[in-house]
């Protein structure tokens, strides 16, 4: 960076002028928000467009990954859901892995759980459909509830912004 | 996975058409997602009835001395409980989601022939929580959440209590995910034999006496 080099030149010479600074920090580095955003780098990274916004956007430009009725008022059991969904979600990474292109999508009708997923064609469509029927039967006896996969598979993970 | 509420029908009167198509309808698979077209189809068939009476017979190998009973349709004698008002509180995070079922609620309750008698939304409730922003100390950096919920109030009047089974079914199948119900029936009832007559025209009639002065 140009200021330090600029800083540690003057410093040699008999201070006459401060060192002129080029780095503006508007806010300190604790007041910012980091929840489920992506921070903007060097352009490199590919980000879905699920990814690419940040929570406010949550109902204007995103949708629920998760739909259950535990968060409305007067219902109860939003922390077992919770709990069922992180389980869901690393279950599916550790089933599916390097093949899931976006944010499972997980749906509870009554006693049934759907989980909806996309997948990139990383893998032959006899195995997709072995680990499918692996899933949905261990979840099914894991959670005592019937559990649907449905899966849809896309060329690539589709991206939305590079950041 | 077992079925939500048993299906019952007691009286034949003028639900039979109704409790008929709806129970071809559950029977032939899962009610969701509903095609209205082959519905409307399968309603339609029913009005030339006797038409199609002797045109399915002539060919085929039905007995036409044992009807056709369907196994989910129970009759009974006992007289049906009458409801003067069913409300439904339906509550949900998203206004569009909770839109659509309205529309569609509506619809079949016209599609029932039950009256809707009001259809309103009660005022959204915010719940909102102020946390700690960090993990350790940074007292004065906090963060908020909210969640919102939006309720619909739908409110019918007059029905049976085999419509009411009938509709709730179809209703509750059909919610969906991440909308909750709530469900009033209000009851009519005669009134108990003890409070028929008023209490002063039961008792025995005190004679009076005159009070000689």
């Amino acid at each position: 960076m140009a200021a330090p080099m600029a800083g540690w030149a003057l410093r040699a010479m008999p201070r006459i002028c401060p060192a002129p600074s080029r780095a503006l920090h508007a806010t300190p580095a604790c007041l910012k928000a980091r929840a489920a955003r992506v921070r903007v780098g060097k352009g490199d990274k590919a980000v879905t467009y699920e990814r690419a916004h940040a929570p406010h956007h949550i109902a204007h430009r995103k949708g629920w990954l998760s739909l259950h009725t535990g968060n409305l008022a007067g219902e109860a059991g939003a922390a077992e859901r919770a709990v069922e969904d992180a389980f869901l979600r690393r279950f599916l990474a550790g089933t599916f892995p390097g093949v899931l292109a976006d944010a499972a999508v997980l749906k509870r009708r009554a006693n049934l759980l759907v989980v909806c997923a996309v997948l990139a064609r990383g893998l032959p469509p006899a195995k997709l459909c072995f680990l499918t029927g692996y899933a949905e039967t261990l979840l099914t006896h894991f959670y005592k509830c019937p559990v649907r996969l449905e899966l849809q598979t896309v060329p690539a993970a589709v991206p939305y912004k590079y950041l | 996975m077992r079925p939500l509420f048993s299906f019952r029908s007691a009286r034949w009167g003028g639900e039979k058409m109704a409790a008929r198509w709806l129970c071809r309808r559950l029977c032939q698979g899962s009610a969701f997602p509903v095609s209205y077209a082959s519905r409307i189809t399968q309603k339609q068939c029913f009005l030339p009835h006797s038409d199609l009476m002797g045109a399915r017979l002539a060919g085929s190998h039905v007995d036409t001395q044992e009807p056709k009973t369907n196994p989910l349709i129970s009759i009974s004698d006992e007289p049906e409980t009458l409801y003067k008002r069913l409300s439904l509180l339906v509550k949900g995070h998203d206004k569009a989601v909770l839109d659509s079922y309205e529309y569609f609620a509506v619809l079949a309750a016209k599609e029932l022939g039950i009256s809707v008698e009001k259809v309103h939304k009660p005022p959204k409730k915010i719940e909102r929580l102020t946390l700690l922003k960090s993990v350790h100390i940074y007292k004065k950096h906090r963060v908020q959440y909210e969640m919102r919920t939006h309720y619909l109030c739908l409110e019918l009047k007059y029905l049976t209590s085999s419509t009411a089974a009938v509709y709730l079914e179809y209703v509750q199948r059909n919610l969906p995910e991440g909308v909750a119900m709530e469900v009033k029936k209000t009851k009519i009832e005669k009134i108990p034999e003890h409070i028929r007559e008023p209490v002063w025209d039961t008792l025995p009639q005190v004679e009076e006496t005159e009070v000689k002065l």
